[in-house]
């Protein structure tokens, strides 16, 4: 037993709390802690990896960094160390700007351009918006790596985590950390600190409570309070598009394009195409594929009429584009050539070769746009060879780490027939077009959306067909790209289309050698009509006809139908059996009302599914709620609330007696609470003795006067020092205190001990 | 009786050397005191130190102007425990082998006799210590560590008890040699007599004007019952906490001095402690008797970092500050 003394003179007890622990187990515990920091942003890292390829690099140069560390913390001074961390960094990027085309040299040389391009990651640019991404990550990570495990080794703490905390921190600028991965570091850090310092002082197990408050305070803090921005900053979405709908799912951000679960249609009108024939309006082209989400890379540049025409056969499409609400996107028909009108100052196009507004559209601006329009003729794609050029099979053929070999089996069972590209890709879209349904209604992926869709899911949307489409004819080694945009529209009389968020789209374009990128569509479109013609309609019917009527909407189903059917001959799908190509309106009405019919109880089961949600609780979820609540015990443990407790009961109980000694002792610590709450507590450096005799010389009567006391007092100090004391004596302490504790009760004390008199 | 003091060997004491009950040492010790005040008026608590330095193995060194009684504090403690006292009065000429003895040339027997010291004494006191030069001093604190004395290469021990008291003049700065740090440390105790409050000076006026009553003191016990009282000291219990406790002390003046306690310190103050155990009746050690030894125990041990005359400040703050019991921080 032990016992502490504040600084304000509080006393409590407890039972051997500050038993020193090995400072051994607080320095495994330390190294642990910056083990943890290291992997958060190598976690980080390797989910980029995952994607682009590399992890096994990865790890292996974090690995190599690691071992190196533990040698040079043996052998090497720290500044030579940080030195040599430098060094490798900057060997390494050098490394990467030879791999990413620039050079040395030319790195020098674009200095500036480095430093914005740092800025612009530091800023909320993706990782996976780099080209070379996976080489970027191989070089970033070791010597974050190496020099805070090496430092940890040296036993400075402190020092280690500002690498591996700058590591993470910049990861988290730009968006790549989660919360989750930015709070177990940061949880790392704050425990190498924390065990480090107490393996230094010579700390106790008691003293890491503290270190469990800690914790606890940052998991609460950083789930309520939103510091560092997580992700990337909020979507630019077509015209205000709401979460949740298509069309924001489609284009959830202007870099990236989401894979989500459930959607609505927004039948707002979005901009208007004046042009001679309808086509697929083009918005944005994605190449790097994540598992849930689509990525462009490579960076914009100022628009400037010099995209490349299409090798190929070509026919020129000129279309005015009109915004009818505010437009992050500039649709237009693959291939964009030039740009005519206001906006052409601030149009920039991608590496891709897509174009977009720098800035957002505003309502009533309007573009005119000429786009190469390929259609070469299914005889042509046949025989178009796989003579593809280098920088078509370096982006458009990546698929994420892990694609599982099902899925390759099933899609080369797919296309077991198939010996060309082109057949390939056909034989692909029958299967998608033919073997799911189109809906809207969906449970989000959990893993890699294509894989699921292909292997498990019986429906789903254009953005699951498009994306299973691209990731099976990459497994063929077909170089592909997912593209999103908007349907033709619904034409009016006047030679316009007039497009709305619901038909909002995307579908896949593949590239044949010599003649450029084709636009393949896997999504069935009958279905798809059906379903966004109950969206339009129903927002008709809430609008009471107010600009459109029901005919229109018929017409509108005309329309797209013939772009779908448009779409099928020039992709050249002979499947008229499979798929009626031509709708008969009657046909489609009764179709439309079983649907709608049946759509009732689907709005129920979605209802359950929410509920589930909420009751489920995700593995990490529970981890931090343990954490949290370790903390709260520590720190209701810290305040010495228990101890307190204990001790205002334990002035009237004894308790469980044990050796003679403690009790003695015990009793005595009791006898001084009651002093403390009668008289004052115990100064530090007074000893019990002078204790009482202050007490004695202040007061003129009570305890300390107490023949009691001074008994319960000597035996104390002969239990304590006199070398023990036996059982009897210890008991009669006991029994004073129990006399003196309960005469002073209060109210029922008071009245005893006049009760008494 | 030097002589036989001289030839006298600690193992022929060991028949006798069964220590005494605590109860029998704190009469004792009661007693004396009682007999040295009816000497020295006022002093009362100086005449406890320096009876707990005498059982706890210790030297005193009492520093004050001329003329407070050091020498008859020193004198009534040796009567009365029917002790040989012996005085030295140290002067800038005194030389070594006037404190330990020489080897005089017997013209009759033609050999060499050793002529003893006044150091050969069960109290020696040691006058204005610090007007004698280094060297004379030093044959002092030699004799004061080791027990023993050598003379031309022979080693001689010295009677059992043997406490020195030793005085230093602090009126006379310029003319003295101050102690060095080191020897100080072997010192169990510095002692402070101070001026007699007015009462009390006039009693002792009234006492001493006339006949001296320390030329009627009569010893209380022997020096027998002195050797066996100072087993009895050795033998009183000192647990864990209180060593703790004394550490702590320690480790404070070490903290926050330029010059801290010495581990001999330490053992002095436990020594110290445990006669105060004793005079209060106790067979063991509490950290009260330790709190009251520490002021007058460790304070020449300490050197502070202003350099002020000595840690008496230090020590009160360790006394105040460091806990008790133990903590845990």
């Amino acid at each position: 037993m032990s016992t502490e003394s504040g600084s304000d003179g509080t006393r409590s007890v407890s039972v051997d709390a500050d038993a020193t622990v090995g400072s051994e187990l607080f320095r495994v515990l330390a190294l642990g802690c910056v083990l943890i920091a290291t992997a958060s942003y190598v976690t980080v890292l390797r989910e980029v990896t995952r994607i682009v390829g590399g992890t096994q690099s990865l790890f292996l140069v974090v690995g190599v960094a690691l071992v190196v560390a533990t040698v040079f913390a043996r052998l090497v001074r720290p500044r030579t160390a940080t030195a040599a961390a430098f060094a490798a960094g900057a060997v390494g990027f050098a490394y990467y700007f030879e791999v990413s085309g620039v050079g040395i040299g030319g790195a020098l040389a674009g200095l500036e351009e480095i430093v914005a391009d740092t800025v612009r990651l530091a800023t909320g640019l993706n990782l996976l918006r780099m080209i070379e991404a996976g080489t970027w990550t191989i070089v970033f990570a070791p010597a974050p790596a190496f020099l805070s495990w090496y430092l940890a080794l040296r036993g400075r703490y402190a020092a280690s985590v500002v690498p591996a905390g700058a590591a993470l921190l910049f990861l988290v600028l730009t968006g790549d950390a989660g919360t989750t991965a930015t709070l177990i570091g940061a949880l790392g850090a704050l425990g190498a600190v924390g065990f480090g310092e107490l393996e230094r002082r010579g700390g106790s197990i008691a003293q890491a409570d503290v270190l469990a408050v800690l914790f606890a305070i940052v998991i609460v803090l950083s789930l309520s309070v939103t510091i560092v921005p997580s992700g990337p900053a909020a979507p630019v979405t077509a015209g205000g598009g709401d979460d949740g709908t298509l069309e924001g799912t489609i284009d959830s951000a202007s870099e990236q394009s989401g894979i989500a679960g459930t959607v609505d249609l927004s039948p707002e009108v979005r901009f208007t195409v004046e042009a001679d024939r309808p086509s697929y309006w083009r918005t944005g082209i994605y190449d790097r594929y994540t598992g849930d989400a689509w990525v462009r890379t490579g960076q914009d540049r100022p628009f400037e009429d010099d995209v490349p025409p299409p090798p190929g056969s070509e026919e020129r499409l000129r279309q005015t584009v009109t915004a009818e609400t505010e437009l992050g996107v500039m649709p237009a028909a693959a291939q964009p050539l030039s740009v005519e009108g206001d906006v052409v100052d601030y149009t920039e196009v991608s590496m891709h070769g897509q174009i977009r507004p720098a800035t957002p559209l505003a309502e009533g601006d309007s573009y005119v746009v000429e786009s190469a329009i390929v259609d070469p003729s299914p005889e042509e794609l046949r025989n178009a060879g796989t003579d593809y050029p280098e920088e078509v099979t370096e982006y458009y053929l990546q698929t994420p780490e892990g694609t599982s070999s099902e899925f390759e089996a099933r899609t080369a069972e797919i296309t077991a027939d198939a010996e060309t590209p082109y057949e390939n890709a056909v034989a692909i879209e029958r299967y998608l077009r033919s073997s799911k349904e189109y809906s809207l209604d969906v449970e989000p992926p959990e893993e890699d959306a294509a894989e699921q869709f292909l292997l498990e899911m019986d429906e789903g949307y254009c953005v699951y067909f498009a994306t299973a489409m691209t990731q099976m004819l990459r497994a063929e080694d077909v170089p592909t790209r997912y593209v999103t945009g908007y349907t033709a529209g619904e034409p009016t009389d006047d030679g316009e289309y007039v497009v709305r968020g619901l038909d909002a789209h995307a579908w896949v374009e593949v590239y044949f050698p010599e003649k450029g990128w084709v636009a393949f569509e896997p999504t069935p479109g009958d279905e798809r009509d059906e379903v966004h013609d109950e969206a339009l309609e129903e927002e008709l019917d809430d609008e009471a006809g107010d600009e459109d009527d029901q005919s229109d909407g018929d017409d509108a189903d005309d329309g797209a139908d013939d772009e779908a059917s448009d779409e099928d001959d020039r992709s050249g799908v002979d499947d008229a059996d499979d798929e009626p190509s031509v709708d008969d309106p009657a046909d489609d009405l009764i179709e439309r009302n079983d649907a709608l019919a049946g759509g009732e109880p689907a709005d129920d089961g979605i209802d359950v599914r929410d509920i589930l949600a909420l009751v489920s609780v995700t593995r990490e979820t529970a981890a931090m709620i343990a954490v949290v609540l370790i903390g709260l015990v520590a720190g209701v443990h810290r305040t010495g609330a228990v101890a307190r407790a204990r001790r205002t009961l334990g002035v009237y109980r004894h308790g469980r007696r044990s050796d003679p000694d403690r009790d003695a002792e015990r009793a005595f610590r009791r006898l001084e609470w009651l002093l403390a709450r009668e008289h004052r507590p115990r100064r530090r450096g007074e000893s019990a003795r002078e204790y009482l005799r202050a007490l004695a010389a202040e007061t003129d009567d009570g305890l300390a006067h107490d023949p009691r006391t001074a008994a319960v007092l000597e035996r104390y100090e002969r239990a304590v020092y006199g070398g023990g004391v036996d059982r009897e004596t210890a008991d009669e302490s006991i029994a004073a205190v129990d006399d003196l504790s309960r005469e002073r009760v209060p109210l029922v004390g008071r009245r005893r001990s006049e009760g008494a008199e | 009786m030097s002589d036989a003091k001289q030839t006298h060997e600690p193992d022929a004491e060991s028949a006798a050397d069964e220590p005494l009950s605590v109860d029998r040492v704190a009469d004792l010790c009661d007693d004396l005191a009682a007999n040295v005040s009816r000497v020295i008026v006022g002093h009362d608590e100086a005449i406890e130190h320096v009876v707990t330095a005498i059982l706890g193995r210790g030297h005193v060194l009492l520093e004050d102007v001329p003329g407070v009684g050091k020498t008859m504090l020193a004198r009534s403690i040796a009567t009365s425990v029917d002790c040989t006292f012996r005085r030295v009065q140290f002067t800038p000429d005194l030389l070594p082998s006037d404190v330990t003895g020489v080897n005089v040339f017997n013209q009759k027997t033609r050999e060499f006799e050793f002529q003893p010291g006044p150091v050969f004494g069960n109290i020696v006191l040691g006058d204005e210590i610090n007007r004698a030069p280094p060297k004379t001093q030093s044959a002092l604190l030699e004799a004061m560590e080791e027990g023993q004395v050598t003379v031309d290469g022979e080693t001689r021990e010295l009677p059992a008890p043997f406490t020195v008291i030793a005085t230093q003049n602090a009126v006379e700065p310029n003319r003295t040699y101050d102690l060095p740090f080191a020897e100080l440390d072997r010192f169990m105790k510095k002692l402070r007599l101070g001026y007699p409050a007015p009462n009390e000076e006039a009693k002792l006026l009234e006492r001493t004007v006339g006949h001296h009553p320390i030329e009627s003191l009569d010893p209380v016990t022997d020096r027998e019952t002195l050797v066996r009282a100072r087993e009895t000291v050795a033998e009183v219990r000192v647990e864990e906490p209180v060593r703790a406790y004394a550490t702590r002390l320690v480790g404070y003046t070490r903290d926050n001095a330029q010059v801290g306690v010495s581990p001999r310190g330490t053992i002095a103050l436990l020594r110290a402690a445990q006669a105060r155990a004793v005079i209060d009746g106790r067979g063991y050690v509490v950290p009260d008797d330790v709190k009251a030894e520490a002021p007058v125990v460790l304070s020449h041990r300490i050197r502070t970092h202003a350099d002020a005359q000595d840690g008496t400040d230090v020590v009160e703050d360790a006394l105040e500050r460091v806990s008790v019991d133990r903590t845990r921080g």
